[in-house]
């Protein structure tokens, strides 16, 4: 890998894996298409295998990303490569991956149950950000990766396959489409996502994943998904 | 009626056996000196019902806490069966067994850091049986966890306090309170009175005497205290070298004791 570990080599190696010819890539870093770690993700997979590339969700068919997804409607036949930092959801209560394996073969998810109602308990809330676990098909415990919470219900019933790789630890993991995937929660303390105060400072969207503008002088929040915002200023 | 928890003939042995060792009687070592094979316990059978407890008593390596192992299913004997309400379950393990435990099985343990995890909550300690049962409602785990709390007459206001942070006679109590978690029909005591000091111990007799009066609970207690088995238990199994010497009627083993052991247990008892 021309990367180093920890900076997406575990999503390029899915997606050099399994980029085809005909498709189109686009690479997300934090929403963004054009931060330093994105461009060079981006050049690479064209330069090495000639493939279009593009910033428009709507046209990619691969969408390489760092812990977000497009907020355009995605469809069948994309594919969503996630770059993942930690795979397992369970090292949170116990680091020892000898003992995590066997809570995940028999389904013993009690520990990380009790994790969220120490949550509960002790702040009022659950405290999982991002990388909030999920339940795959009523069953498997599974990381989203780290993406915020506003991103997690979109995994719920996608259209598109989700393909993820933690490079460090040497882990792929997939969701099919229209698989169901729920975010960990009390059936009577339901999963919130993020709420903000406002909407985007540059194309006024009040149903987005917001950020704080970096480069602004004054406070201001700002889309993630820089492409989807610049279509929403046209 | 049947039995609630039925142990029948249960053998724990280390080792291989001998024909001199296999074939030995009642007052044969519990290591074999041919074939240094270990009989932690040997041919026990006991039967508990609902609203019935039983105790064994025996010295330090008689073979009491290897019996209740076999009863929580911690480790399979190498002969013998264990039964709950009349189902075999002395190969379960993996989830099945956990799911079991969860609803059937209650046990409190002398030291608490084995029973609890300290590092939890007391409310959470509770709340992790009824997770293990299939809990995912909030409320109701809270609920629970606060009604058990007080029922075990810990202060309310401490329920969100870790475990770590109780004192011994207290965590005992919060033992006591993750065991009753979800009713379940039996529930084992291992010396859960041990190491407190007298008014602490009185205390948590006096909570297990209504946990026994209230529930129709099958309960077992191992115990090396007399008083506590007096007090807590109808019969009584006396165990030596990994062999049941004598049972009975509790008042009957030990105001007439007729094994030359229990004798001795008796007899060196402290006025």
């Amino acid at each position: 890998m021309p990367v180093a570990r920890g900076w997406g080599s575990g999503g390029l190696q899915v997606s050099l894996a399994t980029v085809v010819p005909e498709d189109t890539v686009k690479v997300i870093d934090q929403g963004s298409d054009s931060s330093m770690n994105a461009i060079a993700l981006r050049d690479l997979i064209q330069r090495t295998t000639g493939v279009e590339t593009t910033t428009d969700a709507r046209e990619a068919t691969l969408i390489q990303t760092r812990h977000r997804i497009p907020e355009d409607e995605l469809g069948e036949g994309q594919v969503m490569v996630f770059q993942v930092p930690i795979s397992d959801p369970l090292r949170r209560v116990d680091p020892r991956p000898t003992v995590t394996r066997r809570l995940h073969a028999e389904r013993d998810y009690a520990p990380i149950w009790l994790y969220l109602y120490e949550d509960h308990a002790q702040t009022g809330h659950s405290t999982f950000a991002s990388a909030h676990p999920v339940e795959v098909e009523g069953g498997y415990i599974m990381t989203p990766s780290p993406i915020p919470r506003h991103d997690v219900p979109r995994l719920d019933g996608a259209p598109f396959l989700s393909l993820f790789g933690a490079g460090r630890e040497a882990v792929v993991y997939a969701v099919p489409p229209y698989t169901e995937v729920r975010p960990l929660a009390f059936t009577d303390r339901p999963f919130e996502r993020e709420h903000f105060d406002g909407s985007c400072a540059l194309c006024g969207a009040a149903d987005t994943f917001l950020v704080e503008d970096e480069e602004a002088d004054s406070l201001r929040l700002i889309c993630s998904d820089t492409d989807h915002c610049r279509r929403g200023r046209s | 009626m049947s039995a609630v928890l039925e142990l029948d003939a249960l053998t724990v042995r280390y080792g291989e056996g001998c024909p001199e060792c296999e074939g030995s009687g009642p007052g044969s070592p519990a290591r074999c000196t041919r074939c240094g094979t270990v009989w932690a316990c040997r041919d026990v059978s006991l039967e508990v019902e609902a609203g019935d407890t039983v105790g064994i008593v025996g010295e330090s390596g008689s073979g009491k806490s290897t019996v209740l192992a076999c009863a929580n299913l911690d480790r399979p004997p190498t002969s013998g069966r264990v039964l709950l309400q009349g189902e075999d379950v002395t190969e379960v393990r993996g989830g099945a067994r956990r799911r079991l435990r969860a609803e059937r099985l209650g046990i409190v343990y002398q030291a608490p850091a084995q029973g609890l995890d300290l590092s939890v909550t007391a409310g959470g300690n509770v709340a992790d049986r009824l997770l293990a049962a299939g809990g995912r409602a909030y409320a109701p785990l809270r609920e629970r966890a606060l009604d058990l709390h007080q029922q075990m007459e810990l202060p309310a206001g401490r329920l969100d306090d870790r475990a770590r942070s109780f004192s011994g006679g207290m965590q005992q109590r919060v033992q006591l309170s993750r065991a009753l978690a979800t009713e379940p029909p039996i529930l084992l005591l291992d010396e859960p009175t041990s190491g407190l000091d007298v008014s602490v111990q009185a205390r948590l007799l006096d909570l297990i005497r209504r946990v026994q009066l209230e529930r129709a609970v099958a309960m077992v207690i191992v115990s090396h205290d007399l008083a506590v088995i007096r007090m807590l238990a109808d019969r009584l199994l006396v165990m030596q070298q990994g062999r049941v010497v004598e049972q009975g009627v509790t008042d009957q083993v030990l105001g007439d004791p007729q094994h030359a052991y229990s004798q001795l247990l008796v007899s060196s008892q402290l006025q």
